[in-house]
């Protein structure tokens, strides 16, 4: 058991009025086996009323609308979890075995799967093994894609952040038949959201980090969960407004007690 | 049924008045929005009180158990564990919505107007062709046509026992407020560039429904909310939507869409608000689930089907399969994703070449398609430049789930022009015509 503490905050600045600004945001992290939610609060700014809900993947689903004109939005996040990695979590939904919107493999992916192909490995070896192969092929570079980039484009160019490869090894996953979903969250090295997966064994979810190509233990904390980043997304906006443009600042820090 | 007198307008005046009314029908062609008149013919299919009854008792049982069905999906999915329906076709279905799991619409109800389409076999047997439970279109051009009608010929329907079709606007609207969860029932239209922005305008007319787009709803504290012209706001209960699922909230479905309303998930999974029809509906209409509705029947209801499906084969199964290959020729092949008469194929129509190519495609994706057996249904008369002629008509009945389930006593009947065809749909150029039912 490690108890820690973060704080979550993201800016997101407009450089014209917007207004009737409709907000869903998955920034409250769910308590689950392998995190306990001690404590945790949301603040938003502008000040409005917000509703909370639990979406079908388990997600702590924040909701708001702002209908007065406004140049800015900003939430902070600060909370304190008990993080204990030798529990297992155990909830399943069928979905995960399908392919999603942003996992939908293409001829090239299929190639690729059949190329590297290991029956003989364990699931959970498998998403390692993958990784590992990918990275031979793919390198990691930051602003490469963006938040709409299939597994599918990413692969394409051979290039992409985290959350592109999260995609691509879900997407090789769930050729061979393999449960596993998509995973937004924090590290302890604190920063800007990152993205892993978890694997189905059979009986329990084991998270990876395709990315780094580590498995995850108790340095993750999971803020949503889903099929693939559409479900996951930590915020989402809907505004109207004149053209605009909106730049947004996200950092995280993260201490250990 | 001799003694009844056919309306004696002709079909040039009635289709006239149609037109001033403004009863048409939108369709997008090679990127271009048309609005054509739906050409209406003036001899009714006529239904005797017998037939009647006994269609009500099985599209109600049918209805029943496709609501129980899709609960069942979306929370326990007994249907699966016990091995009545194989998960893969449950799953792969694009109607299937994993953002649904979970969510219980008001009552329970997912499929609040259920048009269920159906033929008559030359045998005299109806057989279901198919469901449609994402708010099918329809029922109000043969309510209007039945207006036009009773007016050119008041005395046909005054001596004859024809059962009056304008309790459809009471059946919508005790359907509506059965689920209502606190506010106004409303009617969202993407607009008049909407196929079926005409059926939206009327039914909103006759139920006392708020016709709205999108621009003027907004949810707040999860629960939906009008915009008043004063800027002030009124609660709406009840929402009647045409509007795709993944269209429908742009924060939980496609980012894109223009034409959703934020936060409308959020406020339905709190209970705040009925979406009629229910989200995630998609997945019991699916051409390939189509199959298993009779095994749903026995499955949920322990009762047998009243009404039929047309021989469906599913090439999924090696058996199906291996006959849907030797027999494509006198099959007709079904694309499970098309809606509106598209990707439906007929054997008996393709080359040599064509049917080698789509017994390969068949051999690929063996879940993307239903084959059926050609069903030799009944010919209906239908007036063509002055003269009688005969034409292939289906019949799409509505169901609405409220408190009870309930038939409306007409329904549209829909003919292909093309003395050739067995496609009846409005959107591939068909016309309609009204239906009768007879009180005894």
């Amino acid at each position: 058991m490690k108890k820690i503490n973060f704080v979550f905050s993201t800016k997101l600045t407009f450089d014209d009025y917007v207004e009737e600004h409709s907000i869903a945001l998955r920034c409250i992290p769910p308590e689950t086996e392998t995190q306990h939610i001690v404590s945790c609060q949301l603040e938003i700014t502008p000040l409005i009323s917000t509703n909370r809900t639990v979406d079908a993947f388990g997600n702590n689903v924040t909701s708001g609308y702002i209908a007065k004109p406004h140049r800015f939005l900003d939430f902070e996040v600060r909370c304190t979890a008990e993080l204990d990695k030798t529990k297992r979590r155990t909830d399943f939904m069928p979905c995960y075995s399908r392919f999603s919107e942003y996992t939908k493999p293409d001829g090239a992916l299929y190639d690729f799967h059949r190329q590297i192909k290991n029956d003989s490995l364990s699931p959970l070896e498998r998403a390692k093994y993958y990784s590992e192969r990918l990275h031979e092929i793919m390198s990691y570079e930051t602003n490469s894609t963006t938040i709409k980039t299939t597994a599918a484009q990413a692969f394409a160019q051979k290039k992409g952040v985290c959350q592109d490869f999260s995609h691509i090894i879900l997407s090789l996953l769930r050729i061979d038949g393999i449960p596993c979903r998509y995973i937004a969250g924090l590290t302890e090295s604190g920063g800007e959201t990152h993205s892993w997966i978890e694997v189905w064994t059979g009986e329990c979810w084991r998270g990876f980090d395709p990315t780094s190509v580590i498995f995850v233990e108790d340095e993750y904390i999971t803020l949503s969960q889903g099929c693939d980043f559409g479900d996951c997304a930590i915020d989402r906006g809907v505004m109207k407004g004149a053209f605009t443009r909106q730049m947004q600042l996200v950092s995280s820090r993260i201490t250990v007690e | 049924m001799e003694n009844i007198s056919f309306p004696s307008a002709n079909v040039k005046e009635i289709n006239e008045l149609l037109r001033r009314y403004g009863v048409k029908f939108g369709i997008y062609k090679n990127g271009e929005f048309k609005e054509q008149l739906f050409p209406f013919d003036t001899i009714p299919r006529v239904i005797s009180a017998d037939s009647f009854s006994y269609l009500e008792k099985g599209l109600i049982q049918r209805v029943d158990a496709l609501n129980m069905f899709l609960y069942d999906i979306y929370h326990e999915k007994k249907i699966i564990a016990d091995k009545i329906i194989p998960e893969e076709f449950v799953y792969i279905s694009s109607g299937y919505l994993p953002q649904c799991e979970g969510i219980t619409p008001p009552k329970k109800i997912y499929s609040h107007i259920s048009g269920i389409d159906l033929v008559e076999g030359k045998d005299g047997e109806w057989y279901i062709l198919e469901d449609n439970l994402r708010i099918p279109s329809g029922a109000s051009y043969p309510l209007i046509a039945r207006e036009l009608t009773r007016t050119a010929s008041p005395d046909c329907f005054s001596q004859s026992g024809i059962v009056d079709n304008r309790n459809y606007a009471e059946l919508l609207r005790s359907a509506m407020d059965s689920v209502n969860c606190g506010g106004i029932n409303a009617i969202l239209t993407p607009g008049r560039y909407n196929a079926a922005y005409f059926e939206h305008s009327y039914l909103a007319e006759l139920t006392g429904a708020a016709l709205v787009q999108n621009n003027e709803l907004f949810v707040e504290d999860n629960m939906l909310f009008q915009k008043t012209y004063t800027g002030g706001k009124t609660r709406i209960g009840a929402l009647y939507r045409r509007i795709s699922d993944e269209y429908l909230d742009p924060l939980t479905f496609n980012p894109c869409s223009v034409i959703g309303v934020p936060n409308l998930t959020e406020a339905y999974r709190a209970g705040n608000v009925a979406v009629i029809n229910a989200l995630g509906n998609g997945v019991a209409d699916d051409k390939g689930i189509y199959y298993f509705v009779p095994k749903m029947i026995k499955y949920y209801l322990n009762e047998e089907p009243i009404l039929k499906n047309a021989p469906t084969y599913l090439p999924f199964y090696e058996e199906d399969r291996k006959y849907v290959l030797e027999n494509l020729e006198k099959l007709v092949i079904k694309d499970v994703a098309e809606a509106g008469g598209y990707g439906v194929v007929f054997g008996s129509d393709l080359t040599a070449e064509k049917l080698a190519d789509f017994r390969q495609t068949i051999i690929n994706e063996p879940r993307r398609f239903i084959a059926q057996e050609v069903i030799d249904f009944k010919d209906l008369p239908i007036i063509e430049n002055g003269e009688q002629v005969m034409r292939k008509a289906d019949l799409r009945a509505f169901v609405l789930s409220g408190e009870k389930t309930r038939v409306w006593a007409s329904g549209l009947t829909r003919f292909s022009r093309n003395p050739d065809s067995f496609v009846v749909n409005s959107s591939q150029g068909g016309g309609f015509k009204d239906t009768w039912v007879l009180s005894r």
